[in-house]
């Protein structure tokens, strides 16, 4: 049969090799579709959000090989054999960024707080000892519509404390 | 009605006076580091949203919308978008089984198309709903569509609404003109022209307020499924009570019983959404179309469709004030025309009447018909009366010569009268008399260096050549709407931990945890033993979000709900604790009367010998195989043998149920006694117009705080909010084609990390409020009192006033003459 539209001719399907917060997926997706999808829609896994859809917000972030990435700007099959972190692999592993955003309500509708906690941990990762400037820099591309941003500097550095061992 | 249900009722209505209960020690209320109780579910992203519900089977909702400011549907094809592959239905605005209108959301029961053939503005969803296996599926189906539009005129400027030739902008709503006759808003007191007669200064102006929206970040969507009869429903809504109450009005009518409500967590709207009537829209046609399928189907909007309303304070003002040379106000003349106002309109100069001496006013506020979408109250509907204050003030001062903190406190008062008068009736109420403007005054002064960083208008350049400017403003706090609300306690069995139980939504704020602050004080547990619980199917409809009045009103509720509950613990533990077959239960404090006994950690004690005492959990008791209410203690028992010492245990379920009800100030039935004032400090580069916010100070007389962290949270959190909707936040539409150009996260700016300075946060806590231990609302001030603080800012860096809200770098050149 023809396609019928545009859209469904570019959607063919490609089988990836995924591992999400240190588990083996084997995933028939979409060559359209987008991690962001893929994470919430077939591993049920929630807590990554989309706020804008397009990259602009951080609400989607997960780490993929070490680094603070959009999934919802990143197709599934791109990440082919490759490692992602979501917010559920860091709380999982009892980070200490998940205590300290709690003790410093740095949420309060908490749509977009997953996104924050992903990205201030890929930074925590490569940075173990960030300034205050250097945790701006990390999560200026965040958008949080109740406008918790003085917070999150507190969590940050508390939590990195926690990681060096203060 | 006996005694006590009496005295309940009279307790919920008389709050006009200062609380009857303060308590003697707080424990958990007022203090920092208490755990909020949503705190991990948010951080770890285990908080769940509609937007996450995944059901068996569910399909995927979405609207068809118009691409023209204003257009009407004359045929529309949807053969080709049937026969998709995914697609489950089409539901067309031609189709039989939809009704001619239907209850589609709002503060009451409204009348509205469900599917309309007319569009008034451009992606109004109108004409078809597709639901398909996906929302990929469903949108592609949108565009195979055919739809052969007939445009009309349309008009997007209030001003040029209001021209006799404009075109109509609603001629189905308002076929005569685009000023709706009934929507026109008069306040005044004393004689105006007296007042600018007396004044040495007349000072008139205008400004325009842009469109801005509230961008919440989930998108708007629901779930509607059918189980047997029973709808199910998950809400994207600040309001479960009046969502369920709309549902039960479609089909023929649904016994509110037989509606399954839940409202998970809120991806924030602050109202906005919530409150337009066409909110349930989806859920109608999500419910017809699960009915007919006999799916679950979840209907969203796109993030571009969610720009399509915006708050109530877009429009145009014109202001003429008379002051004498003290800076004593003389008159306050005021005239707004807003857009599409979907509420009815709110004043512009009631808080000069609520807040000040000034003793003539008058403001008229007209709604225009223009082809955008409807404006509701989004953070609040008081912005309106917020710029009002902030340029009036700082217009007044800047013309005189004058610092604009003395101008406010010369003025501050009530209804006309000075501040003398105001402390009386504070005293008369039984509350403290603190001067609350001077207090947060001094403290926001302080916090600024208001005596070390203000100055003349345009006179300071700082070392990189930007001008420094500094601002302040304030007004009182809002209470502002009646309320209601009914709650319920619940001591759980086993471990004696009390589950608060509520039908409200979550937005944020963290009042969940301050109710179980208030509980947790009142009953005596510690705070780790109490939680909120959202519930949405045992009725006990709580105040939802939206406006600031939550915290008085739920407070006063929980506060009465946890003082019987306290009671009946009490009672219950000098009582025989249950009259069965079996016999009589023994009391658990023999021979001792309740107002002798107290409970404190969660262990009830003798006030008089401390070491009499039990735990409230080993009062209640486990629940065991005789049921939940009965236990063995250690023996086995012997129903029924004469004589027997029953090794068992009961104690009567502890629950109790209570409500408040609070009047309003927009009747005019209560006093502004507590105050605010906010404080911008702005850098301004003159040949670019770029405007830095490179700090603010905010001051909140909050009466007394029960989460400080939530308080402070509303404080700093309305701070940037405020900081975007003054300085970078305006939905644009092009106004040749009336398209609207930035519906996304891109181009619409809300503010990020770094595009505010420092904030700092200042709470003052006079006692003042006429909620539970004095204490008022804070959830909507500061978003809503800052916004045009930035155009006094920029004043007084350059000289130069700003007439037009966002302040964008243009708007800053026009001013500055250079553009």
């Amino acid at each position: 049969m023809m396609p019928q539209t545009a859209n469904e001719a570019l959607a063919t399907e490609e089988v990836i090799n995924l591992i999400v917060n240190g588990d083996a997926y084997r995933l028939t997706v979409p060559s359209h579709a987008m991690l962001d999808h893929v994470l919430r829609e077939e591993l049920g896994l929630t807590g990554t959000k989309e706020f804008c859809g397009q990259g602009a917000c951080g609400a989607c972030a997960v780490i993929m090989d070490g680094r603070a990435v959009l999934s919802c700007m990143t197709l599934a099959v791109e990440c082919h054999n490759r490692s992602v972190e979501t917010i559920e692999g860091i709380a999982r592993a009892n980070h200490p960024l998940i205590e300290a955003y709690v003790k410093h309500h740095c949420m309060q509708c908490g749509f977009c707080t997953p996104g924050f906690v992903v990205t201030a941990k890929a930074l925590l990762d490569r940075n173990p000892d960030p300034t205050d400037d250097e945790i701006r820099e990390a999560l200026v591309g965040n958008l949080c519509r109740c406008g918790t941003y003085p917070q999150h500097i507190k969590a940050v550095r508390e939590a990195a404390r926690k990681l060096r061992g203060g | 009605m006996n005694n006590e249900e009496l005295s309940r009722m009279l307790e919920s209505f008389d709050n006009l006076k200062a609380d009857k209960y303060p308590l003697k020690n707080y424990e958990s209320i007022g203090k920092r580091g208490v755990r909020r109780i949503d705190g991990v579910e948010k951080a770890s992203g285990a908080a769940r949203y509609t937007i996450d519900v995944q059901l068996p089977g569910m399909l995927h909702g979405r609207f068809l919308t118009c691409p023209y400011p204003h257009a009407e549907i004359m045929s529309m094809d949807t053969g080709r978008a049937e026969k998709l592959a995914g697609v489950r239905g089409v539901l067309r605005y031609d189709d039989p089984e939809l009704p001619e209108s239907a209850s589609l959301g709002g503060h009451e029961p409204f009348p509205t198309v469900v599917l309309p053939r007319v569009a008034h503005f451009q992606g109004e969803e109108v004409g078809a709903f597709v639901v398909a296996d996906t929302e990929d599926i469903a949108a592609e189906a949108l565009e195979l569509i055919e739809v052969a539009w007939q445009p009309r005129p349309f008009v997007l400027d209030p001003e040029e609404a209001l021209k006799p030739d404009a075109p109509l902008a609603n001629p189905e709503a308002l076929p005569k003109g685009n000023l709706d006759p009934e929507s026109t808003y008069i306040e005044k007191h004393g004689d105006v022209a007296k007042g600018f007669a007396e004044a040495d200064k007349i000072i008139e102006f205008k400004f325009t307020q842009g469109l801005n929206t509230w961008v919440g970040p989930e998108r708007p969507c629901g779930v509607f499924r059918w189980n047997g009869e029973y709808p199910e429903v998950w809400l994207k809504q600040q309001r479960p009570h009046i969502s369920k109450r709309h549902i039960a009005t479609w089909f023929g009518g649904i016994p509110m019983n037989k509606i399954d409500v839940h409202c998970l967590y809120q991806g924030a709207s602050f109202g906005g959404w919530s409150q337009v009537s066409w909110n349930l829209g989806g859920h109608y046609c999500a419910a017809l179309m699960s009915r007919r399928l006999n799916r679950p189907v979840m209907w969203t909007f796109n993030r571009r469709e969610d720009f399509y309303g915006g708050e109530m304070d877009e429009g145009v003002y014109y202001y003429k004030v008379g002051a004498r040379r003290d800076g004593t106000i003389t008159a306050v003349e005021a005239r707004a025309v807003v857009t599409n106002q979907f509420l009815p309109v709110f004043g512009v100069v009631k808080h000069f009447i609520d807040n000040t001496r000034v003793p003539n006013i008058y403001g008229k506020t007209e709604s225009v018909m223009i082809n955008k979408g409807p404006t509701v109250a989004t953070r609040c509907e008081q912005n309106s009366n917020c710029h009002s204050m902030t340029l009036v003030f700082n217009r007044v001062a800047a013309a005189l010569g004058l610092d604009p903190t003395e101008v406010a406190l010369k003025n501050d008062g009530a209804e006309g009268h000075d501040i003398d008068w105001l402390n009386r009736r504070k005293a008369e109420m039984g509350f403290p008399v603190r001067d609350s403007l001077k207090e947060c005054l001094d403290k926001g002064r302080a916090a600024i260096g208001w005596d070390r960083n203000w100055h003349a208008p345009g006179t300071k350049r700082l070392p990189d050549g930007r001008m420094h400017g500094l601002a302040f403003t304030w007004t009182h706090e809002w209470d502002d709407s009646g309320g209601s609300s009914e709650i319920a306690i619940y001591i759980e069995r086993n471990d004696a931990t009390a589950t608060i139980l509520g039908c409200r939504s979550d937005v944020g704020v963290n009042a969940e945890t301050a109710y179980c602050q208030i509980a947790a004080d009142e009953l005596g547990l510690r705070i780790e033993d109490v939680r909120y619980k959202g519930q949405m199917d045992a009725g006990f409809y709580t105040m939802t979000p939206d406006t600031s009045t939550n915290m008085s009103v739920n407070g006063s509720a929980v506060r009465h709900c946890a003082r019987l509950l306290k009671k009946k613990i009490l009672e219950t533990a000098v009582a025989p604790r249950g009259v069965t077959q079996l016999g009589s239960f023994p009391p658990a404090f023999p021979d001792k009367k309740p107002e002798e006994l107290d409970i404190r950690d969660s262990v009830i004690f003798e006030k008089a010998n401390p070491t009499n005492r039990l735990t409230l959990a080993e009062f209640v008791g486990p629940s065991g195989a005789m049921g939940p209410l009965l236990s063995t203690i250690g023996e086995p028992v012997w129903a029924g043998k004469e004589g027997i010492k029953y090794p068992l245990r009961l104690t009567p379920p502890l629950f109790e149920h209570a409500w408040h009800v609070q009047r309003g100030t927009y009747i005019g039935v209560r006093l502004r006694l507590c105050r605010q004032a906010h404080f911008m400090e702005v850098a301004v580069d003159t040949e670019t117009g770029e405007v830095d916010i490179t700090r603010m100070v905010t001051v909140n007389d909050v009466g007394k705080a029960i989460s400080v962290e939530g308080c402070e949270g509303q404080a700093y959190g309305g701070a940037v909010m405020a900081a975007g909707r003054g300085h970078t936040e305006e939905v644009v539409h092009d106004p040749n084609t009336g398209v609207m150009l930035n519906g996304n996260l891109l181009n619409y700016k809300i503010p990020t990390l770094m595009d505010v300075g420092e904030i700092d946060t200042v709470l003052v806590e006079t006692g003042m409020g006429y909620g539970p231990y004095g204490l008022v609302g804070i959830g909507e001030d500061v978003a809503t009192v800052m916004p045009t603080l930035i155009g006094a800012a920029v004043h007084n860096a350059t000289g130069k006033w700003v007439d037009g809200f966002p302040v964008t770098p243009d708007r800053v050149l026009r001013a500055l003459g250079k553009a």
